[in-house]
């Protein structure tokens, strides 16, 4: 028999990371057309066609169009994937399915709940990202063997941005509106602004300013300099210091929001 | 299967009533309020709960029994009085005094894209227990609820008493102390309600203490040793269901109907019916009702004064009298 102080000590977040991957077994085909047949498309679609015709015989970028582009892919396939995650299934498990309020009535408390759903979500982008690596280093998309520190860089600006937007699906009651709001007007414009597909310094000014506010711009730069190099150290860490702070900020958000609808 | 277990678990032994005579309250509550902004949902109430009772909060919707069970779930805080569980502190001791607790949630939060196996499980897991500890468990809480035969199927499908009786299995995985269950029945048919009823019953004799609210009359009759009565966030009555009607209700009930519209006006001529000032007339929409010591007596002089109600009946007082009789209004609807 399993004493109460046993339990309590054996209660954690991971429990709910165990949750969140015998759910995912449920829907496992959908999860690996998320992995590998999106990479596959993009790497094949804009890395090789699309690179065919921006590198022309020359390298205008200084390398082959692929291995500038592909980081970014990976970087902003974790951004995407984060944010899907941490809206419509953080949502559901407070609105529709309720499971979060069924983990609430065991010793698992608020926050646990909040860190263990971030946790699923930083798991999840270290499996993609790599899958990722592997499929753009098939094609010639990794040229030195730094390109590793992509998938740690992805996870960190994938969870960071996942954790605010946890916390607003832990308090939106709507039908998910927030959700497409969020999608069309930050997670796509971010994807073509944020120096994915070309140098942020060909933006004007404003669009600058939009990549630089942005979280995947930051993550984006550190993946590319892990595949290219180029980056001086301050900027490293500028680029770092800023993923950190949104990610600390946003566990802080989303465990407040979790204990409040909890507790509601 | 499962009694044995909660026995062995709990070692009790002694009965019931001895135990609650002897212990210390499992949850006690002074002066206990909840407050949602300027809505009081909890105004104020006193109660203990003694180990191995069924004990009921009964009330209309709205009445706080919500808010109260999920202030003794250790889920939403209090905002005053006094909340003591298993002699702890729900504000300090949250976590610990839930893994003892066992919780039949309102709205169920099953998850129905998994297996109704794999919901025993992973529910046991959220206590810390150990996959080997589980394996056996959700055997026996599968035989207990009878879904052995549905293991592997989704729990989607489900029917609603299927659905009731895995969310009852599932509170029973950590071996609670306490079961509190929300209306546990609300939504059910009558046969999957008696189902229900026979696995609660079976949980108090073998030593689990109930905590249910409900807005069944016969339901609290069923099951519960002692209620209390709520209304409008506090507590109107307490004590044992016999012991309630015989205190605020007759022992016999003539349920008369007359025609749509004629109720109020017969209501006023049966007062001369009533035999001493225990007895009494209520006129309802839809039917009027004599609360007498004899209701067939009372029946007979109806007709004797040329009333003709379109049906008629006599049963014995229950619960419902009782709130009819506390608060003026009927309890369900």
């Amino acid at each position: 028999m399993t004493g109460p102080a046993d339990v309590l000590a054996r209660s954690s977040r991971w429990q709910v990371v165990e949750y969140n991957l015998l759910a995912a077994r449920a829907f496992w085909k959908a999860v690996l057309v998320v992995g590998v047949l999106t990479p596959l498309l993009y790497v094949l679609a804009l890395g090789v066609g699309l690179g065919t015709v921006v590198d022309n015989g020359t390298h205008p970028l200084g390398v082959r169009y692929l291995v500038f582009v592909a980081p970014a892919f990976l970087t902003a396939a974790a951004v995407q994937i984060a944010a899907a995650d941490a809206s419509y299934p953080v949502m559901s498990g407070f609105k529709w399915q309720r499971f979060y309020h069924g983990m609430a009535a065991t010793p698992l408390r608020p926050t646990q709940i909040a860190d263990g759903q971030l946790l699923w979500i930083a798991l999840r982008l270290v499996a993609n990202s790599s899958a990722y690596l592997a499929i753009m280093a098939c094609f010639g998309g990794a040229t030195r063997w730094q390109i590793v520190l992509a998938v740690p860089i992805a996870t960190l600006t994938g969870v960071a941005f996942a954790a605010p937007v946890t916390a607003l699906a832990a308090t939106v009651n709507s039908e998910g509106q927030a959700f497409n709001v969020l999608s069309r007007f930050v997670v796509t414009p971010m994807f073509l602004f944020a120096g994915t597909f070309y140098p942020v310094s060909r933006l004007p000014e404003w669009g600058r300013w939009l990549a630089y506010v942005s979280p995947l711009w930051h993550g984006t730069e550190l993946a590319r300099d892990a595949g290219i190099g180029g980056l001086s150290a301050p900027a490293v860490l500028g680029h770092l210091a800023y993923l950190a702070a949104l990610l600390v900020a946003g566990i802080a958000l989303a465990r407040w929001r979790f204990q409040v609808r909890i507790q509601k | 299967m499962l009694a044995c277990l909660v026995v062995d678990t709990l070692g009790k032994s002694e009965s019931r009533t001895a135990a609650a005579a002897r212990g210390a309250a499992l949850i006690s509550a002074t002066s206990l309020r909840k407050r949602f902004g300027t809505f009081t949902a909890v105004d104020g109430i006193d109660f203990q709960v003694y180990r191995g009772e069924a004990f009921g909060f009964l009330g209309p919707n709205g009445a706080g029994k919500s808010s109260t069970m999920r202030m003794i779930g250790c889920v939403a805080p209090i905002t005053s009085g006094r909340l003591t569980i298993l002699g702890m502190d729900p504000a300090t001791h949250g976590p610990q005094i839930r893994a003892r607790l066992g919780v039949v949630p309102q709205q169920d939060t099953l998850d129905t894209e998994l297996t109704v196996r794999e919901n025993l499980y992973i529910y046991g897991r959220y206590f810390g227990i150990s996959r080997a500890t589980l394996e056996p468990k959700v055997d026996q809480l599968l035989d207990f609820a009878q879904l052995t035969e549905r293991a592997k199927s989704k729990v989607e499908p489900l029917s609603g008493g299927m659905k009731r009786r895995l969310t009852i299995a599932r509170s029973l995985i950590n071996d609670p102390e306490i079961l509190l269950l929300d209306e546990p029945t609300t939504g059910l048919d009558p046969q999957a309600r008696h189902v229900l009823w026979d696995r609660l019953y079976r949980l108090k004799h073998s030593g689990v203490t109930l905590v249910l609210t409900t807005h069944y009359m016969d339901e609290a009759e069923q099951l519960c040793d002692r209620l209390v009565v709520m209304d409008g966030g506090r507590i109107v009555a307490e004590g044992s269901p016999r012991a309630l009607i015989a205190e605020h209700s007759t022992r016999e009930v003539a349920e008369l109907r007359f025609a749509p519209g004629q109720n109020a006006d017969a209501a006023r001529q049966l007062i001369p019916v009533i035999g001493n000032d225990a007895e009494r007339v209520e006129a309802l929409a839809d039917r009027v009702l004599l609360y007498v010591a004899d209701g067939e007596t009372a029946l007979a002089r109806c007709h004797e004064i040329g009333l003709t109600p379109v049906s008629s009946l006599v049963r014995r007082s229950t619960l419902e009298d009782v709130f009819l009789r506390l608060t003026g209004r009927s309890l369900v609807e």
